[in-house]
């Protein structure tokens, strides 16, 4: 514009010069100063630059004056602001990092620290009625140790934590900068710090060690102190619990950008710790704490106590259930013996009882008891006598009281006790007056009974008759050679005379003299006599005169044989003997 | 935040703990200077508006049976030479002290002389003119009593102007010739 109006000059000038001239000056003077600033106006509206000055001027205000109208203008520029960030972060992280670090340090523990703090406020009320052995034992620590209940909950099941960390200047043992992590007690720092130092150089001097080596960590129970040197800094961090070695590492990179960042400092370090200020959000970070993992499969220990558990309670329910059995197959073995009554059992006091009457004769409930495999000591028995009035007992009790031989049967049929074989009479004799005391016995018979001693009475008896001593034609004295048989004839007398007194019975011996048909009727009454006294008086003199002993003569008259040889003669020229029995003993001294 | 380390040295039983246990913070007992041989202590001090952290190293002292530490001294700005005014006996070693430490550090490092248990005047060994002698050469000597009291704020204050005027940080410089403090 400002060419423009120079241009219009020339061309109004061929018509009037002067005038023109004096035109112009005139309009400078009306106008020109308008002219002016309407040119500069021009120039500022034209030219960038200025523009931007100006705008710059109000350019504040105008945002605030917009923001608070709506919100357009944030809107208007957030794509342009998202563009700008990622660009920076493009072009260097670093920078926005560093810009953000010192708010998002403090922000991030600020949360942290307000999580925990919930955390241990539920953990107290979770815990506060939970009443676990473990509670119990933590409630005793925390009332022992000042803490809160829910702090030492978290520290049992805490891994680690990094509660403090120093940076230490090496050479001073001076503190420069100290962290420590929330709601955790801490001593004077500078003096801990001070001490840390003195400790190495202690141990260093003390032990020798080459003064390059430190000290790299210190242990005291379930607390470590580890300690990262550097060259003009050494980084020490208290740790409750058990860090990973990787820790290690990040203590060193952090010690390792410490020492960058502030290599001017540290070089002429002379007491100020005011600009590592700058340097704490790196320590800061070494803070970390971590907490055990839960743990989802069962302590082994569990599994252990399970399967004792489950083996004491299968064992406990084996032998249980076996005893049982056993008890039951015993009491079952009791109930089917003969002469025994139970009346009781049961379980008293972890023991069995069994109580009853029992026949002295039957089994012995002990030795049942023994073969059943139950624990004697766990089983009390009671048993009261009695007799039973079972058969075969009955039959049991009469043998032991009576004792019979072995050639006699017992037989019990109702109330009877038949007995039967052979025995000797004093036994018969002994039975008959002791039967009826044997209790289950109503009577006695022996029908069946053989008297031994009657019976060999009877045999001697026998023997006796069986034998006759023989005479020579027509005398009374004997044939020759019959000696023998007159001895054994007076011994089997004797022997019949014992038996017959043992069984209170009395008796005589009648001698019959006999002849052979040659002769007269009363020749030989006369003579068969005479025989029969000869004969009495030989047996007198064996020793026999105390037996009553009766003479016959029978003559002819019982011949022993028809007489048809000589032979038969002689068999019939005897004398025989009759043994008579009675029942009463005879007078003693019974004479000839 | 400025600290600076320095450590109290003397002979055996000549007051120093006594010295610091009154004056200082602490939170150790003194039973580490038995047994690591030494404790460290922490003390305030006003310089100004300038406020310096002192952290003290107050190293077991040395005896015919027992040598000082030397590492201990490692990085310290400054110390406090302390003398049992009445026994004679720890000047001298307070003084082939001096000359060991000079030695450790290669350099002469600011340190203050403090002839201590002033309070028993009846008893004190210190001959004027031995003292005098120490005056002439500069030494900084001050006379403190851990009991009473007397001197020991003043002997942390004129270390510690010793050793910030030293290291060269910006102090009002009137007072870095600290007077010699004697009794009359």
């Amino acid at each position: 514009m400002n060419d423009k109006h120079t241009q219009d000059k020339p061309n109004e000038a061929p018509h009037d010069s002067a005038s023109e001239d004096k035109l112009a000056e005139i309009r400078q003077l009306i106008v020109g100063p308008e002219r002016a600033r309407l040119a500069s106006l021009e120039e500022r509206l034209d030219n960038p630059k200025l523009l931007a000055r100006d705008i710059s001027g109000i350019l504040p205000e105008a945002v605030v004056l917009r923001s608070s109208q709506d919100k357009k203008f944030a809107t208007a520029l957030t794509p342009t602001l998202e563009e700008v960030i990622r660009s920076s972060i493009k072009r260097d992280p670093k920078t926005l990092v560093s810009a953000l670090f010192p708010v998002m340090g403090p922000a991030i523990r600020k949360a942290i620290t307000e999580t925990l703090r919930g955390m241990l406020q539920s953990l107290n009320q979770a815990l506060e009625k939970s009443l676990s052995v473990d509670g119990l034992k933590w409630r005793l620590e925390a009332m022992r140790t000042g803490k809160s209940f829910g702090e030492v909950v978290l520290l049992h099941n805490l891994a680690y934590r990094v509660e403090q960390v120093f940076l230490i200047h090496r050479e001073t043992g001076l503190l420069l900068q100290h962290v420590v992590g929330a709601e955790i007690a801490f001593q004077d720092a500078d003096m801990v710090s001070g001490m840390l130092t003195a400790i190495q150089d202690f141990i260093r001097d003390s032990f020798g060690v080459e003064s390059e080596n430190v000290i790299e960590s210190i242990q005291i129970g379930e607390f470590t102190v580890w300690v990262t040197q550097g060259p003009e800094l050494v980084l020490a961090a208290a740790i409750r619990g058990t860090a990973p070695e990787e820790l290690k590492l990040v203590f060193q990179e952090t010690l390792e950008n410490i020492h960058l960042e502030q290599s001017r400092t540290l070089e002429s370090f002379d007491g100020d710790t005011a600009p590592f200020e700058g340097s704490r959000h790196h320590i800061e970070a070494c803070l970390q704490t971590r907490y055990k993992e839960k743990k989802q499969k069962t302590s082994p220990l569990l599994w252990v106590v399970l399967a004792v558990l489950l083996v004491s309670l299968g064992a406990w329910g084996f032998f249980s259930v076996r005893n049982h059995l056993l008890w039951a197959d015993y009491l079952e073995k009791i109930a089917a013996q003969r002469g025994i009554v139970v009346t009781e059992t049961g379980k008293r006091d972890g023991r069995y009882f069994i109580a009853g009457f029992r026949d002295p004769l039957a089994v012995d409930p002990s030795t049942l008891l023994g073969a059943s495999k139950l624990d004697p000591e766990k089983v009390q028995s009671r048993w009261e006598s009695y007799y039973s009035l079972h058969p075969e007992f009955v039959i049991a009790r009469a043998r032991n009281v009576l004792n019979p031989p072995e050639t006699v049967s017992l037989e019990l049929q109702d109330t009877v006790l038949h007995a039967a074989g052979s025995a000797p009479h004093r036994w018969i004799e002994e039975v008959r007056s002791l039967v009826h005391v044997i209790p289950g016995i109503a009577g006695f018979r022996d029908e069946d009974l053989v008297d031994t001693d009657m019976q060999t009475l009877a045999a001697s008896k026998k023997w006796i008759e069986e034998h006759n001593l023989f005479f020579p034609e027509g005398a009374a004295g004997l044939v020759a050679g019959q000696d023998d048989t007159v001895r054994a004839l007076a011994k089997e007398i004797r022997t019949l005379q014992d038996r017959a007194r043992l069984l209170g019975k009395g008796f005589s011996v009648e001698i019959k003299g006999h002849t052979d048909r040659s002769g007269s009727e009363e020749y030989n009454l006369v003579l068969s006599r005479e025989r029969a006294d000869f004969v009495r008086s030989v047996l007198v003199a064996e020793g026999l005169g105390g037996i009553s002993m009766k003479t016959v003569g029978a003559g002819h008259s019982e011949p022993l044989r028809e007489e048809v040889t000589v032979q038969d003669r002689e068999s019939n020229r005897r004398v025989s003997f009759n043994i008579i029995l009675t029942d009463a003993s005879p007078p003693e001294g019974d004479g000839p | 935040m400025i600290q600076k380390k320095i450590c109290m040295v003397g002979a055996f039983a000549v007051g120093k703990t006594s010295l610091v246990t009154r004056f200082v913070k602490s939170i150790f007992s003194e039973k580490y200077l038995t047994t690591v041989g030494v404790k460290i202590d922490k003390k305030e001090v006003r310089l100004g508006d300038a406020e310096v952290t002192l952290v003290l190293w107050d190293i077991a002292g040395e005896d015919n049976l027992t040598q000082m530490r030397m590492s201990y001294l490692r990085g310290a700005s400054g110390y406090l030479l302390v003398v049992d005014g009445t026994r004679p006996g720890t000047l001298e070693t307070a003084i082939t002290l001096q000359k060991k430490v000079d030695e450790f550090f290669g350099k002469e490092i600011p340190f203050v002389l403090l002839l201590n248990k002033r309070d028993l005047a009846d008893i004190w060994g210190l001959a004027d003119e031995t003292v005098g002698a120490l005056v002439e050469r500069h030494w900084t000597v001050m006379e403190t009593s851990a009991k009473t009291g007397q001197g020991v704020e003043e002997a942390f204050l004129a270390l510690t102007r010793m050793i910030v005027g030293a290291s060269g940080t910006a102090m009002s410089t009137g007072e870095r010739h600290i007077g010699i403090v004697c009794d009359p």
